[in-house]
């Protein structure tokens, strides 16, 4: 047996040096391309089987009878839906850029209108030279593994992502509600029912990313969004951390070195310097100028560093931290809902580190203001150590705490929500802070110009102009979500 | 006798759905050598049913075994009998058709039983071709110095292994031999013309169909000249044999990649897995939903036989029926690994 071994070739010896760069780059491509095809390709049959034996029960239900046509037709409808989506070229040109209405150090998002079906998106782009220069990739990666495998209804839906030479596409579901901290903005104070309904929400949606096994670690008043019906959804998670994964960076760290130097605003409001707040002049009688820094807050946001007023101790001092770091984060914005202002707000971030940090020292209820002792413990139960935070055993044990009594965690959605914006039109931005964007500039650029019509190209692939460096450390990136009620 | 019929075969692969029309990939091997002989399970005569190559006369066949090695002698079943080059290709060594994902393949490509077939036709066909160009890239780029792994110099013809070489037909509908680096850039422009031709692959949301089922749904469907794959869905009456011989033109570039790429740069690169597990898959795809049939995988039939003897592709697929078990387990044996 052995002697016949030999009819076989000579192994030659294996050699990549001798292929130019070129070659090796589209080795590294290939190799990753196949394992993603087969990768996606077995995720998205067993979720298609899955699909299938849910229609199968359906059809055998004896009270659906008259309806078995309709199942199996909408099914395989939604499928072929589905299909056709997975087998055209997705790209800026499929649509129509409607306006503005975030912007960040990183990119902005837009409202966009399908050109296909007329529907209405939020499109956030992510220019790819500034994610590598500021070493952002972790946190690219982080946010679409995130929402990528997320099918909640307290998470904002992504329902795809793609890319071209110079930027990151996500299109995510537009939440035309606008955020928690416009709400802020608008109403200043919520009351303790106000307050209880959207806390209540935020454990709900921060238990559904940790049964992910994502710890959001960013959560804040401007992550927290607001959908059609007032509801809210956690967005933004370009922070998450998922427990199976690497997602870290030394993202804390860097900041924190990073602000030594002033924080780099990419936008400044006129009145920045006309703010001026300290721990001393947070009383109730300034709360017009609180709102005048929140809206300078607003403008950190699109900055790199974002804010930090929410951001548990243990993140900052890099010493492990583990789920119970976003409850830290609920407790702080609680104490803003009544309170006005997050507890550690000060003028400049690198101040407000140093108050987390030292939080044993800096954390106080202001005298003039009166918290219900439920609520006061509440807060004070989350924004402490981690060692005994309350959530350290799971949502369970916030729930079941005495300033949520009554509350029907699982019927929350069908309670009408104490706001529900009255919204115009599928493109109403009111509840954006759109008037502070510049809404004219050149990031959607061929897209606007009709040249739309040949667009539906599916053949080359959509990276195929893509240098290495604009390539490689975003394969991977791409991704298409079935979507019950997509198109 | 089978022996004489593959030669046959090869001549008459390769079909065209509008004869008329100029630059269609229909193409003609030509054979210059007998070396592979085909299981005689396949011997029969391809039925290429409007191929207009099978009206061009045969071109002689000079079989020369002066190269080659017959595995089994020569009084054993004619089941086995390959004549395969010596040395035996790289590729066709167990050890090195191995792939990088492990457990059943048929899930990829099997048909959810709602979706009209022409709709999961078009599905797989962009897959595949995604696919396959993701590795014509590692042989088709240009480094710096402007060469190609591929090309004119590597590959003058457009050839699968010593006997089957493949021809594109010129303006004048005559065939004509191509370097491989050529024939391929004229298989990627038309196989995207039709893939990106709405007409023939519609791509709006709302145009779609469902698969017909006689327990539930109450459509007829008719059975006739009026019927096609992909009717209801919006997809042309050609659409199916378009299809068809998109799958051929991809079958004879991954056969190409085998016969003359397959150590350099693949196997060098580290690649050979992920070419085994797409073409693995591709062959699973083409004979599940008849996109290709049994007798045109002949250029490739060693390595299939090899994949149902090692279990890549699961008994009661149609892939596994196209192989020859026997012979796979051959090359089992010689590689000690049966």
């Amino acid at each position: 047996m052995s002697s016949t071994t030999f009819d076989f070739s000579p192994l030659p010896e294996q050699r990549s040096e001798v292929y130019g760069p070129n070659a090796n780059y589209n080795q590294k491509r290939c190799q990753q391309l196949a394992q993603e095809f087969f990768r996606d390709g077995v995720r998205r049959a067993r979720e298609r089987n899955e699909r299938q034996k849910e229609v199968g029960k359906r059809l055998e239900d004896p009270k659906l009878q008259p309806r078995r046509e309709q199942i199996w037709a909408h099914s395989g409808k939604l499928e072929a839906k589905y299909l056709r989506f997975l087998r055209t070229k997705e790209g800026l040109s499929n649509y129509e850029n409607v306006k503005t209405i975030g912007k960040g150090y990183f990119g902005e998002v837009r409202l966009v209108r399908k050109r296909q079906d007329g529907k209405v998106y939020a499109l956030k782009r992510l220019v790819k030279t500034e994610m590598i220069s500021k070493e952002q990739l972790p946190r690219v990666r982080a946010e679409r593994d995130a929402l990528a495998e997320s099918d909640s209804e307290w998470v904002v839906k992504l329902f795809t992502t793609f890319q071209d030479t110079t930027s990151l596409y996500m299109l995510m579901e537009f939440l035309p509600g606008g955020d928690l901290m416009a709400m802020l903005i608008t109403y200043e104070i919520f009351s303790e029912d106000i307050t209880r309904f959207y806390a209540a929400e935020i454990i709900n949606a921060i238990e559904a990313i940790h049964k992910l096994g994502f710890i959001h670690r960013d959560i804040k008043p401007d992550n927290i969004l607001l959908d059609r019906g007032g509801h809210i959804k956690l967005a933004d998670f370009g922070l998450s951390k998922g427990f199976r994964k690497n997602h870290d960076s030394k993202f804390y760290q860097d900041l924190l070195q990073q602000q030594q130097q002033p924080p780099s605003l990419s936008y400044r409001p006129q009145n920045r310097n006309s703010v001026n707040i300290d721990e001393i002049s947070l009383t109730v009688s300034n709360r017009a100028q609180i709102n005048d820094w929140r809206r300078s807050r607003r403008v950190l946001a699109y900055s790199a560093v974002g804010t930090p007023d929410y951001i548990a101790p243990e993140l900052l001092t890099y010493r492990g931290y583990s789920f119970e770091a976003d409850w830290w984060s609920l407790g702080t914005i609680i104490y803003e809902c009544l309170i006005g202002w997050p507890p550690f707000a000060a003028e400049h971030p690198h101040d407000t580190y140093r108050k987390i940090v030292n939080w044993q020292h800096s954390f106080f209820f202001p005298d003039d203001i009166q918290l219900r002792p439920n609520a006061a413990n509440l807060i004070k139960s989350m924004v402490c150590n981690s060692d005994n935070r309350l959530g350290r055993n799971g949502a369970a044990e916030i729930k079941a705490h005495p300033f949520f009594e009554g509350v029907d965690f699982n019927g929350l959605r069908r309670i009408r929500a104490p706001f529900v914006p009255p919204l115009t039109s599928d493109v109403d931005t009111s509840f954006f802070p759109v008037e502070q964007l510049p809404q004219t500039d050149n990031l959607l650029p061929a897209a606007d110009n009709g040249g739309a019509a040949t667009d539906a190209a599916t053949s080359s692939s959509t990276d195929d102009a893509l240098t290495p460096e604009m390539f490689l450390p975003f394969l991977g990136y791409t991704f298409k979500r079935f979507e019950k009620s997509f198109v | 006798m089978s022996n004489l019929f593959s030669g046959i075969n090869a001549r008459l692969r390769g079909t065209s759905n509008k004869p008329g029309v100029s630059k269609s990939p229909l193409t003609t091997p030509t054979d210059d050598g007998h070396q592979l002989h085909l299981p005689g399970n396949l011997s029969q005569a391809s039925q290429s049913s409007t191929s207009l190559s099978s009206k061009l006369p045969p071109l002689p066949a000079s079989p020369s075994f002066s190269q080659s090695i017959g595995i089994l002698g020569a009084g054993d079943e004619a089941a086995g009998s390959y004549q395969l080059p010596k040395p035996i290709p790289l590729w066709l060594n167990p050890a090195y058709a191995k792939h990088i994902v492990k457990g059943n393949f048929m899930t990829l490509s099997a048909r959810p039983k709602t979706v009209e077939q022409g709709e999961w036709v078009a599905h797989q066909v962009v897959e595949h071709y995604r696919n396959l160009w993701n590795f014509v890239r590692v042989v088709y780029d240009k480094e710096e110095n402007g060469r190609t792994l591929c090309n004119s110099t590597s590959c003058p013809r457009m050839s699968a292994g010593p006997n089957h070489s493949y021809t594109w037909l010129n303006n004048r509908l005559e065939p004509i031999e191509l370097p491989a680096f050529e024939y391929i850039t004229l298989m990627q422009r038309w196989i995207s013309g039709k893939i990106d031709d709405t007409k023939i692959f519609p791509s709006e949301a709302s145009g779609v169909s469902y698969a017909h089922n006689s327990q539930i749904t109450t459509v007829s469907l008719l059975n006739g000249p009026d019927e096609w794959v992909g009717k209801r869905s919006g997809f042309p009456k050609e659409f199916f044999s378009i299809c068809q011989t998109i799958f051929l033109q991809m079958f004879r570039v991954y056969a190409h990649l085998y016969w003359a790429h397959f150590v350099e740069p693949f196997y060098h690169l580290n690649l050979e897995k992920q070419l085994n597990s797409c073409f693995s898959h591709f062959v699973l795809t083409a004979t599940a939903l008849d996109l290709l049939k049994p007798q045109e995988l002949e250029p490739m039939q060693p390595l299939i036989d090899l994949w149902a003897a090692n279990g890549t592709f699961p008994p009661g697929s149609k892939a596994y029926e196209c192989a020859n078990v026997k012979a796979g387990n051959i090359l089992l044996q010689l590689a000690g690994m049966a």
